[in-house]
């Protein structure tokens, strides 16, 4: 606050010529949109929680019915197990192939970070499906090839289950600790732990007791950040949940929809996952704050290459082991189920069928649409993240406003908002008239632009702190205006790390399920809803294929932006 | 098969006019005097959609994609999800004021009694409903709701992992616990098949029939068609809710399947379409209304081994239809308070 009070001062005597300048009518329709986009749902959301569906008159009735059941209660447990087991597990999977990638001599790394990336982009529903097919307890392939090898007559996996959920998720998540982490341990010079291997520390001793702890505050951000993604999932819990018999927050919000349709009931039941987030995110700042190591400067330093001897050999392995669990085998089933006449039938030529994209794509009335809707949208919403979070840094780094701090907080906030909590939030505020955007695909942009808002403000302001104000005083000495400035010294200056937040933000909008399952209509649908909807027959010879069109596109896009501005924008931006 | 240049000439040309041209020749049928005045109207409407719980996925886009090659010029939105989905997104754009949908086609006849009651329904009593068969004519005769198609429910089960004699013969040996972990089911908090297989079952056997049941283990999918990709798979043997269509028409691919129909009697689902009020494109729903008992429509229900409507249209060889089994429903007014209620027990016996 103290930021904001100083610049209100000086700012005072210029303001007739602040709001003079054009600029200025543009600030202000981006807070406009900010509060439309942001703060209106959130209030509505939590308005309704206390309101009598009929009368609209204030009441905890809604409370009351959302936890009044034990069946209910149970969820919430459910969910706190299943987030916290799928922390630790990405925790076990990220941060030893972040150390090994980043700081030792294991061979293949190029490799390897190429399918932490393959991991980053299967969305967490169809790895669920992978594992479906190679842990179904009697039909897995895992489970047949055991039954083959050991002559038992029941398989060992169930993918049906609690710990069939945590790895499930946990391997599509676990690029999250590995980039945090990563991204930490590339700033720690090794000076620390030379002076630990001077003073007769060894390699273990040196990795556990000065290298691991220096980047905690990293991996406990991956960790709380892998946490939040897994309890606000909705696909791939409603895949393996059900049949496994237990229920999880987003599943049983998914029930308030049903007939009879209790949107307040919803929004007081979302509101623990709210709270949960926030409480999250205090958390990770109050560690971070404590821990902040003046080591982790990015400047100075070298960097040195742990060796591992013979051990590399073991960690390789370990990489490997943790690719075949998120990227190897769920892809090789995918891969052979979206080709096969029938999945069960196996691996063989009179197996093979392209019938499967012949019927999405020629045979069915909606999958056309809804391809080129998914990517119609998720460029779309790259762009208006981008160009929204763009002139909110502009103005936040400029300091053009009093108050500047609270627009970078609200350009944040939906980070904490679990995407089916921010549908309903959605549907309740904008899907009635007078907006009614119900069925339209705005609706679906505007909830996409939220919901990834957070990912593009980060690239977007870390590019603008690293931009020196000068460049466009130079414009404005000589004449130009605030947008000139803008559009020639600071758009082709960023140009590179607007094109890696792009794909940044491009990437889950194109997968995102939980906040598009309640805002889509006939016209409107994308690939991800489409891949629920056909998941409720389990056809999944069709569910792969359009699976599959689904990644290969993405990855086509990935690669152009690859191409673009270089392998590791993951990494910087992150 | 393998995708041909004629196949992409015809995505191209079939997003360009909005109708699939190639496959279908000229119609068989002219069209009634009914059917004619409303295309001329539908025409300008130019699409309709359709709300299906009426069978699996690819027989309703087949009946989409037939429904566009008769009536050119209209675009058919097929959009196939479980009955208590389809309901729960139509409840969502009533509240929101925005329709999308034009015909909604539940499999749980208690949706069109609520929705009746709350007057949420447009009366519409199509022409081609006094063609059809007795059975199916005439369940509203305030016409706010025709029946458009049927279904029926039996017990399926793996011929390769299980011989005929071995299988269960009458609904209550799925209770046997030698089927423990080896039964596929569907949901009725999703399937309104499902639902009304639950209400006829509690009916005959009480409600002690499921809790029984549910010690056998049974995996519990959504769809009443999961059952049969789980016995495909070989992940269950028996399918204790069997849907007759989805099952005898993955038989016929090939798949390793067949039905027992229970003395007691197989479920007959009766499932009605009946378009909701204020809808986008009023003459199109109506026409697709009618389209959906035409014979047309009736030849593709029974190539993908669904009941005919129509008494002109027979069955195909080889399975069995409602006429031949011995079939059970419950009433209108059974299924209408049962399914709720039948949810709520399930998920306090079940979990889910």
């Amino acid at each position: 606050m103290t930021a904001a009070l100083d610049h209100l001062a000086p700012a005072a005597p210029t303001r007739r010529f602040r709001l003079a300048d054009p600029s200025m009518i543009l600030w202000i329709v981006m807070i406009a949109i900010l509060v439309f986009l942001i703060a209106s749902p959130m209030v509505r959301l939590v308005v309704s929680s206390f309101q009598d569906p009929e009368t609209g008159r204030l009441t905890i009735a809604n409370y009351i019915e959302a936890y009044g059941r034990a069946r209910h209660l149970q969820a919430l447990w459910n969910t706190l197990v299943f987030g916290s087991g799928v922390a630790v597990l990405a925790c076990l999977f990220g941060v030893p192939l972040a150390w090994a990638i980043s700081r030792t001599d294991m061979p293949a790394k190029g490799f390897i970070r190429l399918m932490v990336f393959g991991a980053f982009i299967i969305p967490p529903y169809l790895g669920a499906i992978g594992w479906i097919l190679l842990a179904g307890p009697n039909a897995g392939w895992l489970n047949k090839v055991w039954i083959a090898l050991t002559g038992a007559d029941h398989g060992i996996f169930n993918v049906y289950s609690m710990t069939g959920l945590i790895v499930v998720v946990a391997v599509t998540s676990f690029p999250y600790v590995f980039v945090f982490t990563s991204g930490a341990l590339d700033l720690v010079s090794s000076e620390m732990e030379d002076a630990a291997n001077i003073l007769g520390a060894g390699t273990i001793r040196t990795t556990f007791r000065i290298t691991l702890p220096l980047v905690l505050p990293a991996i406990v951000g991956g960790l709380i950040i892998s946490f939040l993604e897994a309890i606000a999932l909705f696909g791939a819990p409603a895949l393996i949940a059900l049949p496994a018999r237990f229920q999880v927050v987003s599943t049983q919000l998914w029930q308030f929809f049903e007939y009879p349709v209790r949107v307040e009931q919803a929004a007081a039941y979302a509101m623990p996952l709210l709270l949960i987030t926030i409480f999250m995110f205090w958390l990770q700042r109050t560690l971070l704050g404590r821990r902040g190591y003046t080591t982790v400067s990015g400047k100075g330093g070298e960097r040195r290459v742990t060796r591992l001897g013979p051990w590399r050999w073991v960690m390789l392995g370990y990489a490997l082991f943790v690719c075949a669990l998120s990227v190897f085998l769920p892809m090789l089933v995918l891969t052979q189920a979206a080709f096969a006449k029938a999945w069960g039938r196996g691996f063989s030529l009179d197996n093979l069928s392209l019938q499967n994209f012949r019927y999405l794509l020629f045979e069915q009335t909606q999958a056309q649409q809804a391809i080129i809707n998914t990517f119609v949208y998720s460029g779309i919403t790259a762009f208006a993240a981008i160009g929204l979070s763009l002139a909110i840094a502009y103005v936040v780094t400029r300091k053009l406003v009093p108050w500047s701090n609270v627009l970078a907080f609200l350009c944040m906030a939906p980070f904490v908002i679990p995407g089916i909590v921010l549908a309903i939030g959605f549907y309740a505020a904008y899907a009635p008239p007078p907006l009614a955007l119900y069925g339209t695909g705005t609706i679906l942009v505007l909830a996409y632009t939220t919901r990834f808002l957070p990912i593009a403000y980060t690239s977007s302001a870390a590019g603008m702190r690293s931009v020196n104000p000068e460049m466009e005083e130079a414009v404005r000495i000589l004449g130009g205006g605030r947008l000139t400035a803008i559009r020639r010294v600071l758009a082709p200056l960023l140009k590179r790390n607007l094109a890696g937040a792009w794909i940044l933000v491009f990437i889950p909008a194109a997968r995102e399920l939980s906040s598009a399952i309640f805002l889509v209509g006939p016209n409107t649908r994308v690939i991800s809803v489409m891949l629920f909807d056909l998941s409720e027959e389990g056809n999944f010879e069709v569910l792969s294929a359009l699976g599959m069109i689904l990644l290969v596109t993405t990855l086509v896009i990935a690669a152009i932006g690859f191409k673009a501005i270089g392998r590791d924008f993951m990494v910087r931006n992150a | 098969m393998s995708l041909s240049r004629r196949d992409i000439l015809k995505s191209g040309s079939a997003l360009a006019l909005g109708t699939a041209l190639g496959t279908h020749g000229a119609r068989a049928r002219d069209m009634t005097a009914r059917e004619k005045e409303l295309y001329e109207l539908a025409r300008k409407e130019g699409e309709v959609t359709w709300y299906t719980a009426h069978s699996n996925d690819t027989t309703a886009q087949a009946l989409g994609r037939d429904f566009e090659a008769a009536f050119p010029g209209i675009k058919a939105n097929v959009v196939r999800t479980t009955a208590q989905v389809a309901y729960q997104r139509l409840t969502q754009e009533q509240r929101a004021g925005a329709m999308q949908v034009d015909v909604f086609s539940s499999t749980d006849i208690g949706h069109y009694v609520a929705l009746k009651e709350k007057n949420l329904l447009e009366k519409y009593a199509p022409d081609n409903a006094n063609k059809l068969i007795e059975v199916y004519k005439n369940y509203d005769p305030d016409g706010f709701f025709t029946v458009t198609s049927a279904g029926l429910i039996g017990i399926s089960y793996n011929t390769e992992k299980l011989k005929e004699a071995d299988a269960p013969k009458n609904w209550p040996d799925l209770l046997d616990a030698k089927w423990k972990d080896k039964i596929a089911l569907g949901h009725p908090g999703f399937s309104g098949y499902v639902g009304t297989w639950v209400v006829s079952l509690k009916k005959l056997y009480g409600w002690d029939f499921f809790e029984k049941l549910a010690k056998n283990n049974p995996q519990i999918g959504r769809s009443i068609n999961d059952t049969v990709t789980m016995l495909n798979a070989g992940e269950r043997i028996v399918a204790g809710s069997g849907p007759n269509g989805t099952a005898m028409e993955s038989a016929a691919k090939g798949n390793p399947l067949a039905m027992i129909y229970p003395p007691d009697g197989s479920v007959l689902i009766i499932a009605p379409s009946g378009i909701p009020k204020g809808v986008k494109h009023p003459n199109a729903a109506k026409l697709f209304m009618e389209y959906l008992l035409t014979p047309e429509a009736s030849k593709i229900w029974v190539e993908h081994f669904n009941e005919s409507m129509r008494p002109e249209v027979k069955p195909l060889g080889g399975a069995k239809s409602a006429a031949d089994v011995k079939t059970i429903r419950p009433s209108v007014e059974e299924i209408t308070k049962g399914i709720p209620e039948v949810i709520k027990q399930w998920r306090d016996t079940f979990g889910v």
